[in-house]
């Protein structure tokens, strides 16, 4: 009997946010053994839908049915009691703990039953045997607040695979992975497939889903615009639904002429991160930065920025020796860092849009003493406008906005704030494909304009279509320097590998871009 | 909605208890008392827009009580010693100032939570404020000075309502009007995000202590002036009612909330309180268990909104 009933039905959804509706009447439904993607532009739902789904929303209508039966989930307590778990789309783990504590939070394994006392040792061993098994190179006892953005996301993977015994839902669970890892995900995935879970999987990258979907549904301002089986549209056809209108030229041509040199990094080097590492931005050139996780892209970036300081080497803006140790020195002098993590380092999540869109830059709505609050809302309506950031609203609660529509307040920061060099870790992470022609066409205003651009990326395509030339790390140092005309994904994932082992892993990279490359 | 709920809940605390306490008691509405009560809450209300400050910014200040004694000596002192009224008023602020960048300096020099300093200040100002005092007074200020706590402008506004208003006027523009107030919430609501966003976050944190303790100074002037003597052991137990004003008013404790119209609401509830307690009989001891008891309301309040929104930014 259960088995003629999908693991999973939702129908007719409904969810209301202040008066607005998010979601209107939507159903999904998906079977165990499933991928169902979930697709639709940043602000359509899909979070918020799939956040009722794990209990941390009350719908306003609409019912829930596990194996053919009505459930109703209060918290998201209920919902693990049912075995749904989710990955939240910002990460959720708690910093102070250890991996292998926030995997078993709740569910430690116990000695001395009367005594309740944790046993560590066990639980240690048996996170380390399952990140092992699950390919992820992650000490369980290291604290996460020491992992980087990938290894944070791999451990709420892994958590999420203990709760999860019939549905999983994974919110954009690749945007801080490299290929490696996503590599190593897709292997999980299929084996949470055959042992029956239905997993429901929402990305902005299409080439991605490609590998892993059955079916698909698309969400368009809160409302089902497709629902079927996956292959029966092309990805023009599916990007259509999204947006609901036609899209050309993923990457915009730019016109630029280079220009002086604006930022010169000499043998800049911090123990254990990375380690002597020169190169230069010019006036009007994107600069791309590849690599795998944990090769230092980030790290570098920081140092430059002033956030963590490097132990040694020099940086020099515009010919003058910048000495940073807190960001607010490169900030006057014309640098902004568009941070990976936009959660911790980014947003002032309980602050209105407006406010954190022109935090690094309130010297410009200053007269005398005042605060010309009326042309901050000015400034903020015109960003939101050249962005298309959605709701438009400069009051709304920036930790209420969907995720990439908080990314692009992030981008808009910098862009208000008229830096001069540009740092952008990861920009358009969680950004769908409309949005993200944006922000490749502001990327391209501002080096028109004459600014440089340094561009850390794990999305290759991205790199290749708006780089000049692209910089390889492994390991904390540059390993080479590519023309972004003349090379390939091949090619960088050539060098970016890890010599031990380079060659599976280099196998299954390329051939994961084979699959992903866009056609 | 909650967000509306959140605003105006105070207020209309506020005006509920009035309410209550005038049936209950007619005289409540006198103007007589109710420029007592102005007189009453002044000198925690001062103190408690530079804890806005602080707090708004993710501090906090235990030390104010025993700071608010100390620069209180130091300005009696001043007086006793012949000092004209301005300068004995100035000297109160400056001491508190030097406690505020005390306090500041020491946090952000030492990254050491500011619970865990000013704890330590707590101890360290009231032993200094003793110690100069010998645990006694300090009288011989001259008459002139009460006018500060006692006197009436034209005969009708007490004069500490009128300090109350100029302090909650400027911190108000401070707040919102300004560079420094947007970076206050900035800190308060993500001091990294605020940090990588350029803000000079430790400079700002010892601004708001400073002005904090400025104003803790002014406060203890107040004070002195209205028993007419320096008191090594006023405002025992004062950091407890102004952070209680703050929180009320919906300040939160661990920062990027609050403003100035809910602290002096917060104050004012608990001014009211304790007077409608007193005109109706009501002991000083059960008094204690009613504030204690709000403070813990206004306190579960704002972890229940915080939780809300941590489940929206998920
Ligand atoms: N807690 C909330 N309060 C008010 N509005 C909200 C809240 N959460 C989400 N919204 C709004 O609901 C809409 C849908 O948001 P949601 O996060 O579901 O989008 P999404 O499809 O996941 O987008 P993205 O691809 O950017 O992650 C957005 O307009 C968002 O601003
Ligand atoms: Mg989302």
């Amino acid at each position: 009997m259960a088995s003629l009933a999908p693991a999973l039905e939702m129908r007719g959804m409904t969810k209301l946010f202040a008066g607005n509706t998010v979601l209107n009447g939507v159903s999904l439904s998906a079977a165990a053994g499933e991928v169902c993607a979930l697709v639709g532009e940043n602000g359509a739902g899909k979070s918020t839908l799939m956040k009722v789904l794990a209990g941390v929303h009350q719908p306003d209508a609409g019912e829930i049915l596990l194996d053919g039966q009505t459930v109703r989930f209060h918290r998201p307590a209920d919902a693990l009691a049912h075995g749904v778990a989710m990955i939240y789309q910002e990460l959720s783990l708690a910093p102070h703990l250890t991996v292998a504590e926030n995997i078993f939070l709740g569910r430690e394994p116990i000695s001395f039953a009367p005594l309740g006392i944790v046993d560590r040792r066990e639980m240690n061993k048996r996170a380390g045997r399952m990140l092992a098994g699950y390919g992820f190179k992650i000490d369980p006892r290291a604290p996460v607040s020491r992992l980087s953005a990938a290894n944070r996301q791999l451990v709420e993977i892994a958590r999420a695979t203990l709760e999860a015994k019939r549905v999983l839902v994974m919110d954009e669970p690749t945007s801080s992975l490299t290929a490696h890892e996503t590599e190593e995900l897709f292997r999980l995935i299929r084996d949470l497939k055959a042992r029956g879970l239905a997993i429901i999987y929402i990305s902005h990258r299409l080439e991605e889903l490609k590998r892993i979907a059955d079916r698909l549904t698309i969400l368009r301002d809160g409302q089902v615009v497709y629902a079927g089986v996956w292959g029966e549209l092309s990805h023009a056809e599916i990007i259509r639904h999204m947006a609901g209108r036609e899209l050309k030229e993923i990457f915009p041509a730019r016109q630029t002429q280079k220009g002086a040199v604006r930022l010169r990094v000499e043998h800049l080097t911090r123990a254990g991160k990375f380690a002597d590492v020169s190169f230069e931005a010019r006036a009007g050139e994107v600069v791309g930065i590849a690599g795998l996780a944990g090769a230092g892209r980030t790290e570098l970036v920081e140092a430059i920025f002033g956030a963590v300081p490097a132990d040694s080497g020099e940086i020099h803006l515009d010919g003058a020796r910048l000495n940073v140790r807190q960001p607010d020195r490169a900030v006057a002098r014309g640098l902004g860092l568009l941070t990976e993590d936009r959660k911790r380092t980014g947003l002032c999540l309980n602050l209105p849009l407006a406010r954190n869109l022109t935090l690094a830059n309130l010297r410009a709505l200053v007269r005398g003493w005042r605060l010309e609050r009326r042309r901050e809302r000015e400034a903020a309506r015109e960003y939101i406008e050249r962005l298309h950031i959605r709701p438009p609203d400069p009051d709304k609660t920036v930790g209420r906005l969907s995720g990439g529509n908080q990314q692009k307040v992030l981008l808009a920061r910098w862009l208000f704030a008229a830096s001069q060099v540009f740092l952008l870790d990861e920009p358009t992470r969680g950004v769908d494909v409309a949005a993200r022609i944006e922000i490749y066409r502001a990327i391209n205003k501002l080096t028109e304009a004459g600014a440089a651009v340094v561009m850390v990326s794990s999305d290759l395509p991205e790199l290749l279509g708006m780089a000049d030339r692209i910089l390889v790390m492994r390991r904390g140092r540059l390993v080479v320097e590519l023309d972004a005309r003349q090379t390939t994904q091949e090619e960088i994932l050539r060098y970016a590998a890890v010599e031990e082992g380079a060659q599976a892993e280099l196998e299954v990279a390329v051939q994961h871009f084979e699959l992903t490359s866009h056609s | 909605m909650s967000d509306w709920i959140k605003r105006f809940l105070p207020f209309v605390s506020l005006l509920a208890l009035c309410v209550v306490i005038a049936v209950l008691e007619p005289r409540f509405l006198s103007a007589a008392n109710l420029a007592s009560v102005a007189r009453q809450t002044a000198v925690i209300t001062i103190i408690a827009m530079g804890m806005t400050l602080v707090m708004v910014s993710g501090g906090i200040d235990l030390s104010v009580g025993s700071m608010m004694a100390l620069a209180g000596v130091v300005g009696a002192f001043a007086l006793a010693n012949g000092a004209p009224v301005v300068a004995g008023v100035a000297a109160s602020v400056l001491a508190g100032a030097a406690c505020g960048l005390l306090n500041g300096g020491a946090i952000t020099a030492l990254r050491i939570p500011p619970f865990i300093v000013t704890l330590g200040a707590m101890g360290v100002y009231r032993g200094v404020a003793l110690l100069i005092t010998d645990g006694k007074a300090v009288v011989g200020l001259p008459p002139r000075f009460g006018y500060l706590a006692e006197g009436n402008l034209f005969g009708l506004v007490p004069v500490p309502l009128l300090v109350v208003v100029l302090v909650a006027l400027a911190t108000q523009f401070l707040l919102v009007s300004t560079r420094t107030g947007r970076y206050c919430y900035a800190i308060g609501s993500n001091v990294e995000a605020a940090r990588y966003a350029g803000v000079r976050v430790a400079h700002y944190r010892i601004i708001f202590f400073v002005l904090l303790g400025a104003l803790t100074g002014l406060a203890g002037a107040i004070e002195s002036a209205r028993l007419v003597t320096g008191q090594p052991t006023a405002g025992e137990g004062y950091e407890l009612r102004v952070i209680a004003a703050v929180v009320i008013g919906g300040g939160s404790l661990s920062g990027g909330q609050g403003s100035v119209a809910g602290t002096i609401i917060g104050a004012l509830i608990m001014g009211v309180l304790a007077n409608g307690a007193n005109l109706l009989g009501i002991s000083s001891f059960t008094q204690q268990i009613v504030i204690g008891a709000v403070i813990v309301l206004a306190v579960t309040f704002d972890a229940f909104q915080r939780r809300r929104l941590e489940t929206a930014a998920l």
